[in-house]
Parts: structure tokens; C-alpha cells; sequence
């Protein structure tokens, strides 16, 4: 026992809560009628203290998603909580209050409920869901004491649903907590069982059995709705209602990659949420303009789509789902022109209330539900109604509604409890509802409806009816706000009104930093492509998507010349975007391209630049690859001594690394994560293979060296800087100053069709032929300015072109380089959004002059990190890098001739090849 | 140094690396000081100087982030650095060691060797970072009694050079 003072009792108020640590411990204490109670004071469900929370009755609300506590005996007593509030003893001695953390404290007796001897009525429930339990703990706290029997179709006892879209998803043992104490509360169950019929006093349950009743409530719920579509009820796709229907889906998400959720709501909203904790890749269908379109006005399901956005789900809107078809292994969802492929589908799309029995029973109906009054009752005497199979009793915002929240489960069955007991009903409480997704808590106090002007004030939203009154607050991770609008719902008057979706960023995904918001939102600025937002360059989940829909999708990446591994056995190392590969020429003479991860422990096996091998083998266990990255040989297969060894079932073939695709053009190699890519000669398109071919004449490639370097910027900047002709002379006024490239330079700025590849042309001019007026315009044309070594500008003209430079850059990872007589291949390989590092291979042909070699080692001081263009490219590159990152949540303006959209332009003062460039980035990013 | 004093072979080899090793001082310090066209005094008219990666040196392939044959190369490429190049502000310290100096041929000229290490200080971070280790390559001759460099092969350790290499080495 070791008692310690806690607080001053002078601190402690009637009816308040303080918070206090003692040692490593978080502690609430409270007041009530005089006597003081101490209970841990942090909410057992998610991390919230109870001193920010709401005393009332002898319950604490917690701050978060109004889970209440008993604070005398520390008792969870609704959902979400399935856990208790530990107690502590606690006592007054003079003007102190001291806690003793060792033992419990003396929990209050609960007032045991006054039983009516004469009550001999029946009851009979029909549903065994929240509601219902609600139901039956207020009847019997109102002191019913007749017979209750349940009747519930699902084998468990009611149970809180709302866990089933969030926790019960990402952990398959999280505890789904029941809502009735069926000994307690002395409750004859039916559970298992279908209701056949209602009526004249009897319930007949499938079986035969039938029940009397004097009073009947149906809590029937409802059915998540179907779609009805072909290819609806294939294995693989879940809808979500029950605790099995969680357990199907959380065993689905652990064996998918990526799902298709269909539905924008919260159900749909909150399944895409469980699934990218899981690190499943997720695509979202809503048919609506935008999301929870239905509910909310747009600005706010804006705001829903954008925090989903940010954390990586891919919202598709205005997309109805037509067909969902079985596709080898995955699941193909259809929506007409459009595919999806996923290995489950998860369906949000609403609730179907069951009122079957209601409606034979003869109650009356209204929007789609039971109508009750306030006291539950339906239009049949002796039958009550509760819960989501129920409309809401009174007009809402001027029509009849369902409300399928959890506080209306709990309110309405409670109503009819306590009515069925003789008791009048509690009022009605605001409409409230919460949702937790991506890491998010909101909530809703009130009734919005689409067409609600909507204003937002830090992280939360307030909406209006026409005649400005205000309707609703949501409030992402605001919880303080929700409790001041129980009081009264008021726009404040600095919040600001949204008449159009609104392209801000999303809410913070941690409690303590609410209403900072993340920059990451994904909306590409409304000018179109004349604008680069600075995410695109700065964003790590764009980089990541950049990986996987860029340099690991339909891609051909640059990995080797084949120069550099002539004879068998001969290997570089290499890599596809970040990823490290091998490419290695084999016995046979073929080029093979493998991941560079051994698939015993990932160990990276080949360490050696360049080399050549008989066979590769991972120092770590000595595991072996041959020279096509086949897994040849492991160590102690089959034990020693009899022991030990590999599983039976082991075969080496199954355990190779990743192999790609490869393909080569005149002495250039390319890799592929894709099996099916289409031929070089397509993917580069007519002109820029005639680039290709130009200057891979044929003639065979040797290599002169290399250049790596870093470069602190993202990797896109290097294909736009190549795509920028403007810049040429700008930047290098070594071209201008000693007559390279001036602006009246005949050049062209090739994009192909696609808009990914690009050539930027010119041919060398004389200088003494360059117009005064384009002379002024350059920074620095000095007709003075001469070398005192020329020959590093001679031209040698060898190509068949007519061009005398051309600096191809082929996407995704490649740049060829042919600045006149020097020539080098740029492979860029990105290590993360603000970073990559550029491996130069520099070459001639076989048959080059030693003259020839010389003039290209001397001409190459033009090019690379130090090179008297290369080191000015790398500097801007990371100036512009610099100031994204210092200067953030900008765009860029790459607005130059807008004669030309997009595409092939003839003069170097365009952007066009940039534009062309984001066309398709964006469609193959899907932003 | 008068020809007609005899000398112990010791003491002349120590005289000899005194002399290349204040050669060595005051080039890198005209390189620190951007003083770049002081540092193409430093060469031959013949002069070939280089930067080239060890992996590029090893391999026997000729590419160097700057090859220049003869001093009006490297003249050019001190000009252009200092008129036309555009890069960010810098300091640049180059430290040498290790040196090792052949004995003279016949005609007088002589290979050396040292270790280098140069750090560069971008004004933007607290950092000196290094920027290239490697040795250099040489080989002096005398020119109207004066040691220059015939040759100096800059092979560098770091093959990644971080964004670019500005001033030589």
C-alpha cells in the first residue's frame, strides 16, 4: 500500500474531473455528491485523457469517441469501449485527497433496479443487435419484470458493430464486445434462429417453436446492401455487416495487394482504411461526383476523398461499377470503360433496413422504415420498433429519415424499453456520429444535408440550410468542438465559406497536432498543365507510386550497354529505378536481368561493379545463382547427419529472384518489370527511334568510362531540364560565349506521341551569321571570347542526322547523350523523392582514330559533374530543389509558347516537352 | 641548385621532396583561393592534367571529370570556370600527404605521388564535407629551373561526386 496526496480537495469542484500523475501514472479524479473517485486516466480504448472528458451521471465521456465510463466502479458501459477504467482508493484527509495506486478503489453498489411484483407481461425482442440491448437493459432498469425472450438470427449475443470496420479488420483477434449481460438481466435467448411469422401474440421461430408475447420489439436491422451486378456474389467479394463478414475480410486483406472498394461512404471509407494500414494498395469506386455525396455537401466529402488521397488510396469518382468478373487469380471490376483489377472487392454501399416482419405484422412504414414515435411504438399497439430497421420518429430537417448511427441504436432502443416498461422516454438527443479512418477521428453533431452551404473553421466543417440557420458541425479530430456545439450549434464568425469543393489539404493523421494540416493533397492545379504543383517532386507517397506505376510497371529501363558484358560470365551491376539488378551475360550469350536479393535473407548478393563469374553466390549462406539468376544450389538441403534441412517440398525453381524482361537495340540494353511490354521500336515511337538509331549507328560501342554523382533533387527535374530548351542558353553562357548554341539556332524540341520521350535537337551555326537582336538577348554573347584550345568545339560530322546535338531523353531512366562528337549514356537512379544519383557511361565506336578518342575525351569536358554544361545543370537542379524544399507548397510555371499545348515544338522558348510530359505522368500516376 | 656541389644522394632526395612538397602547398593554395588562373602556372606548355575516378583509372578507361591536354586547356578551363560557369557559392580546402617522389631520370624529370583530400564548404550547411580523396599521379620537369607539372593524374577514391565538382583539384 503506498497512499500518496494527489491533489488539493480545494481543486477538485462538484461534478468536475481533474487529471493528475502520480509517478509514471495518469490519474483522474472526480467529484460527485461530495465523495471523491480516482480511476487511470486514460481511456482504455485509444489514447485520450478522461480529464478532457465530460462528467454527467456518475460517467465519464471520453474526449474521443464518447465511450462512457461509470467513474465509481470504472465500468465501460457502451461502445467503443470493451475494456474497463482501472479504480484506485482514494480518500480525503483534511484539505488533501490521496490515492493509493495498489488497490482498487470501493466501486459504489449499482442501484439495483425496484422489480414490479405484479409485472407478468411478456416481452419478446426480434433482432439481437445493439438496439436490442439497449432495449432490454432499459426495460429492465425502468423495472420491467416479466419475461424476455431474444431472438436474434446471428449464433452471438448482441454485440457493438462499429469495431467491425476498424479494429476487427486489421487485427482478427481484437475483442468485439457484447452489449447484454443475459444473466443479469435474466434474458431467454433464441439466438441462431429466423423469425417465421408475427401476430396475434406469437412469435413462430424457424424450428416450429413459438413464442407469446404481450409486448413485441423488432430491432430487426438491416442487410448490407447488394450491388446488383453480374459477378456480385463471386468469392472475393465482402460486404460488411456481421462479425463474420469482418473475419472474411480481415483474412482477405492479409493476402491481397490491392482491393477495390466500391462506395464512398463511411463504411467504404473506413474499409479503405483498414486496408491501407495493411499496406494493401486500394482503389476506390464512388458513382457520385464526389464522396458521401449522398450525406454531406460537397466541400466536406471533398475533404473525406482528400484525407483517403493522402494516405494512398486511389479515389475513382463517377465511376458505377457494371460487372465484377473472375480474371485468372484476381477479381476484374468493370465499370464499362474502365478496369480494375484487385484481388478482393470490398462493397460499402449502404443498408438495406429489414422490415420484413413489420410489414406483415401491418405496421405502418416511412422512408423505407418503421415508423415509430418517440416512445418506439409503432402503428400497432404492443408493437415497438428500435434501431436501424426504424425511421427516426420526428421529421428531420423537414422529412421523414433514417438515421443508421450508433447513438440512434442505442436512443431509440432505449425509448422502447423504457416505454414497454411504463416509463416516459428520455428526448431526444442531437444527431451524432463518429467515424475513425486513416488515423483521423471525426464527428458529427446535427443533421447536414447535401445542399447545405458549408463554412470550415480549422478542422472543422459547419454547415447551414438556406436560411443561413446552422444544421451540423464535422469536425476532424476536434473533439472539444463537438462537445461545446451539444450546447448549441453556432458558425463562428472567423470560419469561411465554401461554395466550391475545396482543394486544401486534408486533416493530420495525430490528435496532438489538430487543425495542423498536411501539405499532402494531390489536386493538380486548375490551369492545367501550365503548372506543376511542388508535390509532384517533393512527395514521398508520390515517389513511392512513382516506383511502382513507373520504373516497376510498363517501362523499358536503360540497365547496360552490351559492350560492357561481351563474354559469358561477364556482369555489371545495375538497377531498375532504386531497385539493384544484375545483368549478366549467360553460357548461351543471352542477357538476363535479376533483382540483385538473394530470396534466403534479401542479402544483396552481388557486390562488385562489374566482373566476371561462372556463378553468383551469396556470401551470407552460400546460397548459388547461375548466370540466368536461376537459384542453382543450397547449402544443406537435406540436412546433416539426418537432421535439419529444407521443407520436403522445397524445389529451387520456386525460390529464384525476381527475373525481368529484357530486350536489346543495337548494342543497348533494357529491362522490364512488365512480361508483356511492347517492342522497343513501339515504345520509343518512329521519331524518337530514329533519334536512337541516329547515334547508335550500328557501329559497335566501346566503352571510354564513367561518372556517377548525386544530385539532390528529384529526377524528374533531369528529363524537363532536357525537355527545356529555354534554358540552354541562358544557363550555359559557355555555349553562347564561345558560339556553340545561340537562340536563332535551327533546333527542334521532339516529344512523341505519348508526351515520355523526348529529343531536344540543334544544329551548330556559324556565329558571324547570328541576328544583332537575338545577340542582345543572351547574358553573356562576348564576340571577343575565344578558346585557346578550339579544338574541343570541332565537329566531326559522323552521324546521319542533321543535327549536330541531340540529347534524347527516354523515359523513364535513360538520357543519350550526342553533344557533337562526345556521347554518353545517363542512367538516372532515383533513391528517393529528393535525391538521385546519375551513372554516366561515356563511349565510342569500334574503329574510332586514336585522334578520334582523344577529341572525344576532350570534347566530353563539356559533359558530366564537372563539366563545363553538366556542373551548371546539377547546380540549377538543386537550387530548384533547394527552394521547394525551403519555399514549400508552391507550383511551377512552365507556361513558355502556348502556340504549342503540348507536344513537338520548333523553338527552343517552349515548355511544351514539359507539358507533354505531365500528360502522361499524370495518366499513369492517376492523378 | 649549383650542379657543381656534390651532394649525399640522401640529402638531395630530401631537398627534391622539400621542393615538390612546397610546390604542392602553394598549388593547392591558389586552388582554395579560386585563384585559377595562378594554378594554370603550374603546368608545362605540354602539360596533360586529369581528375579521373579510380574506378575508370583501374579499369584502364581514359575518362576523367576534366581532361585536359596541354596548359591552353587548362587555361580554357580556368577561364570558363571563372567567366562563364554558374555555380553555388563555395570554400574549398585541399590537404596533402603521403608524398612519395621518385628519383630524377636523365633529362631531369620525375614522378611523385601524394594522397589528397579536399573539402569543400557549401555557404548554406554547417559541414565541411569531402568532397574527393585520392592521390595524385605526377610527374614534374623543370622549366627555366622552375619545377611544373608534365602530368598530374587526380585518381580519386569517391566515385560519387555529390552534385558537381566546380573547382579542380
Amino acid at each position: 500500500m503506498a497512499w500518496q496526496m494527489a491533489a488539493q480537495a480545494s481543486a477538485l469542484n462538484e461534478g468536475q474531473v481533474l487529471g493528475v500523475r502520480l509517478g509514471e501514472t495518469e490519474v483522474a479524479l472526480y467529484r460527485l455528491d461530495g465523495q471523491v473517485f480516482a480511476t487511470h486516466g486514460v481511456c482504455t480504448h485509444a489514447l485520450a485523457f478522461m480529464k478532457d472528458g465530460f462528467l454527467e451521471d456518475g460517467q465519464i465521456e471520453c474526449p474521443l469517441h464518447q465511450g462512457r465510463f461509470d467513474v465509481r466502479t470504472g465500468r465501460a458501459l457502451c461502445a467503443p469501449l470493451s475494456r474497463d477504467l482501472p479504480t484506485y482508493a482514494v480518500e480525503r484527509r483534511g484539505a488533501e485527497i490521496w490515492v493509493d495506486l495498489d488497490q482498487p478503489g470501493q466501486a459504489a453498489p449499482r442501484p439495483a433496479p425496484q422489480p414490479l411484483a405484479s409485472e407478468t407481461r411478456r416481452l419478446v425482442v426480434v433482432g439481437a443487435g445493439q438496439a436490442a440491448a439497449a432495449a432490454i437493459r432499459a426495460a429492465r432498469e425502468a423495472g420491467f419484470a416479466g419475461p424476455i425472450a431474444l431472438v436474434g438470427e446471428e449464433p452471438h449475443l448482441p454485440y457493438e458493430r462499429p469495431p467491425l470496420s476498424k479494429e476487427a479488420l486489421l487485427d482478427p483477434a481484437a475483442a468485439i464486445p457484447d452489449c447484454l449481460d443475459p444473466t443479469a438481466l435474466n434474458v431467454d435467448l433464441h439466438l441462431g434462429l429466423r423469425v417465421e411469422s408475427v401476430g396475434e401474440g406469437r412469435v413462430t421461430l424457424s424450428g416450429g417453436a413459438v413464442l407469446e408475447y404481450d409486448a413485441l420489439l423488432l430491432a430487426t436491422g438491416g442487410r448490407a446492401r447488394r450491388l446488383s451486378v453480374p459477378g456480385a456474389n463471386l468469392p472475393g467479394v465482402f460486404h460488411l455487416r456481421t462479425r463474420e463478414d469482418a473475419e472474411d475480410i480481415a483474412r482477405a486483406l492479409r493476402q491481397a495487394r490491392r482491393v477495390v472498394v466500391v462506395g464512398g461512404g463511411f463504411i467504404g471509407l473506413e474499409l479503405a482504411s483498414a486496408a491501407r494500414r495493411l499496406g494493401v494498395a486500394v482503389t476506390l469506386l464512388e458513382q457520385a461526383p464526389e464522396l458521401m455525396a449522398r450525406l454531406l455537401p460537397a466541400p466536406i466529402g471533398a475533404a473525406f476523398r482528400h484525407l483517403a488521397e493522402s494516405h494512398g488510396v486511389e479515389v475513382r469518382r463517377g465511376l458505377a461499377v457494371e460487372a465484377i468478373a473472375q480474371h485468372g487469380q484476381a477479381l476484374l471490376v468493370s465499370t464499362g470503360e474502365e478496369h480494375f483489377e484487385a484481388d478482393a472487392v470490398l462493397v460499402g454501399v449502404g443498408l438495406e433496413p429489414d422490415t420484413a416482419l413489420a410489414a406483415t405484422a401491418g405496421c405502418a412504414l416511412k422512408a423505407g422504415a418503421v415508423a415509430i414515435d418517440e416512445a418506439g411504438r409503432t402503428s400497432i399497439p404492443g408493437i415497438w420498433a428500435a434501431g436501424d430497421c426504424a425511421a427516426y420518429p420526428t421529421a428531420l430537417r423537414g422529412a421523414a429519415r433514417r438515421l443508421e448511427s450508433w447513438q440512434f441504436a442505442e436512443d431509440s432502443g432505449a425509448a422502447a424499453g423504457r416505454s414497454i416498461a411504463g416509463a416516459a422516454p428520455q428526448p431526444l438527443r442531437k444527431p451524432w456520429f463518429w467515424s475513425d479512418q486513416f488515423g483521423v477521428n471525426i464527428q458529427m453533431l446535427g443533421l447536414p444535408l447535401a445542399t447545405d452551404r458549408v463554412a470550415r473553421a480549422g478542422a472543422c466543417f459547419h454547415t447551414a440550410d438556406a436560411a443561413g440557420q446552422p444544421t451540423a458541425i464535422i469536425a476532424f479530430n476536434d473533439a472539444a468542438a463537438i462537445r461545446a456545439a451539444r450546447t448549441a450549434l453556432t458558425i463562428p464568425a472567423e470560419a469561411r465559406w465554401l461554395d466550391q469543393p475545396e482543394e486544401e489539404p486534408p486533416m493530420d493523421t495525430h490528435a496532438e497536432n489538430r487543425g495542423i494540416t498536411l501539405s499532402r493533397r494531390y489536386a493538380w492545379p486548375a490551369e492545367g498543365l501550365t503548372r506543376i504543383p511542388d508535390w509532384v517532386y517533393t512527395d514521398p507517397w508520390i515517389y513511392e507510386r512513382e516506383v511502382e506505376r513507373i520504373f516497376k510497371g510498363r517501362s523499358w529501363n536503360y540497365v547496360a550497354l552490351e559492350s560492357e558484358i561481351p563474354n559469358s560470365g561477364d556482369y555489371i551491376r545495375s538497377h531498375v529505378g532504386p531497385t539493384p539488378v544484375v545483368v549478366s551475360r549467360a553460357e548461351d550469350g543471352s542477357i538476363n536481368v535479376f533483382e540483385n536479393r538473394c530470396t534466403h535473407r534479401a542479402a544483396e548478393f552481388c557486390r562488385e561493379l562489374k566482373g566476371n563469374v561462372a556463378e553468383f553466390v551469396c556470401p551470407y549462406h552460400q546460397w548459388t545463382y547461375d548466370l540466368k539468376g536461376n537459384l542453382q544450389g543450397v547449402p544443406f538441403r537435406r540436412g546433416a547427419a539426418g537432421k535439419g534441412g529444407m521443407p520436403a517440398d522445397f524445389k529451387v525453381e520456386d525460390h529464384g529472384p525476381r527475373k525481368l524482361s529484357v530486350t536489346t537495340h543495337r548494342g543497348v540494353v533494357f529491362a522490364s518489370y512488365a512480361d508483356d511490354m511492347e517492342s522497343l521500336a513501339d515504345y520509343l515511337g518512329p521519331e524518337v527511334m530514329r533519334e536512337f538509331e541516329a547515334t547508335f549507328d550500328g557501329r559497335k560501342l566501346v566503352i571510354l568510362g564513367h561518372y556517377r554523382h548525386t544530385l539532390p533533387g528529384n529526377w524528374k527535374l533531369y528529363h524537363e531540364n532536357l525537355k527545356d530548351p529555354y534554358h540552354a542558353t541562358l544557363l550555359h553562357t559557355f555555349l553562347v560565349a564561345f558560339g556553340l548554341l545561340v537562340a536563332g539556332n535551327r533546333s527542334l524540341m521532339l516529344a512523341d506521341a505519348s508526351g515520355r520521350h523526348g529529343v531536344m535537337c540543334s544544329a551548330k551555326s556559324d556565329p558571324s551569321k547570328i541576328a544583332a537582336e537575338d545577340k542582345k538577348e543572351m547574358r553573356a554573347f562576348h564576340d571577343g571570347m575565344k578558346l585557346e584550345d578550339p579544338r574541343m568545339m570541332d565537329f566531326f560530322d559522323e552521324f546521319d542526322s542533321e543535327w549536330s546535338v541531340t540529347m534524347s531523353t527516354i523515359w523513364p531512366n535513360l538520357i543519350v547523350q550526342r553533344e557533337m562528337n562526345t556521347l554518353g549514356i545517363r542512367q538516372i537512379v532515383p533513391t528517393g523523392p529528393n535525391e538521385f544519383i546519375m551513372k554516366w557511361t561515356m563511349f565510342g565506336f569500334e574503329g574510332d582514330t586514336p585522334e578520334m578518342t582523344a577529341h572525344r575525351l576532350r570534347q566530353g569536358n563539356l559533359m558530366g559533374p564537372a563539366g563545363f554544361l553538366g556542373l551548371e545543370d546539377n547546380e540549377a537542379m538543386k537550387f530548384v530543389q533547394d527552394g521547394m524544399l525551403r519555399v514549400p507548397d508552391g507550383e511551377h510555371y512552365v507556361a513558355l509558347d502556348p502556340a504549342t499545348p503540348e507536344g513537338t515544338s520548333d523553338t527552343l522558348i517552349s515548355e511544351s516537352a514539359i507539358r507533354a510530359m505531365y500528360r502522361h505522368w499524370r495518366e499513369v500516376m492517376g492523378l | 641548385m649549383p650542379d657543381t656541389l656534390t651532394l649525399d644522394p640522401r640529402l638531395s632526395a630530401l631537398l627534391l621532396r622539400a621542393e615538390v612538397d612546397a610546390f604542392n602547398t602553394a598549388y593547392c593554395a591558389a586552388l582554395d583561393a579560386q585563384k585559377l588562373m595562378e594554378w594554370t602556372e603550374f603546368f608545362t606548355e605540354d602539360a596533360f592534367y586529369s581528375v579521373i575516378s579510380r574506378e575508370n583509372f583501374d579499369s584502364g578507361l581514359p575518362v576523367g571529370l576534366i581532361h585536359c591536354e596541354g596548359r591552353a586547356m587548362v587555361k580554357d578551363r580556368a577561364f570558363a570556370l571563372l567567366k562563364t560557369a554558374m555555380f553555388g557559392p563555395r570554400y574549398l580546402r585541399h590537404m596533402v600527404s603521403n608524398l612519395a617522389v621518385e628519383a630524377p631520370r636523365a633529362d631531369g624529370s620525375f614522378e611523385a605521388r601524394a594522397n589528397y583530400i579536399v573539402f569543400e564548404v557549401l555557404t548554406d550547411r554547417p559541414d565541411a564535407r569531402i568532397l574527393q580523396v585520392g592521390s595524385f599521379l605526377d610527374v614534374f620537369r623543370r622549366v627555366d629551373g622552375a619545377l611544373k607539372l608534365a602530368s598530374r593524374r587526380c585518381v580519386y577514391d569517391t566515385l560519387l561526386v555529390p552534385t558537381a565538382l566546380c573547382i579542380p583539384v
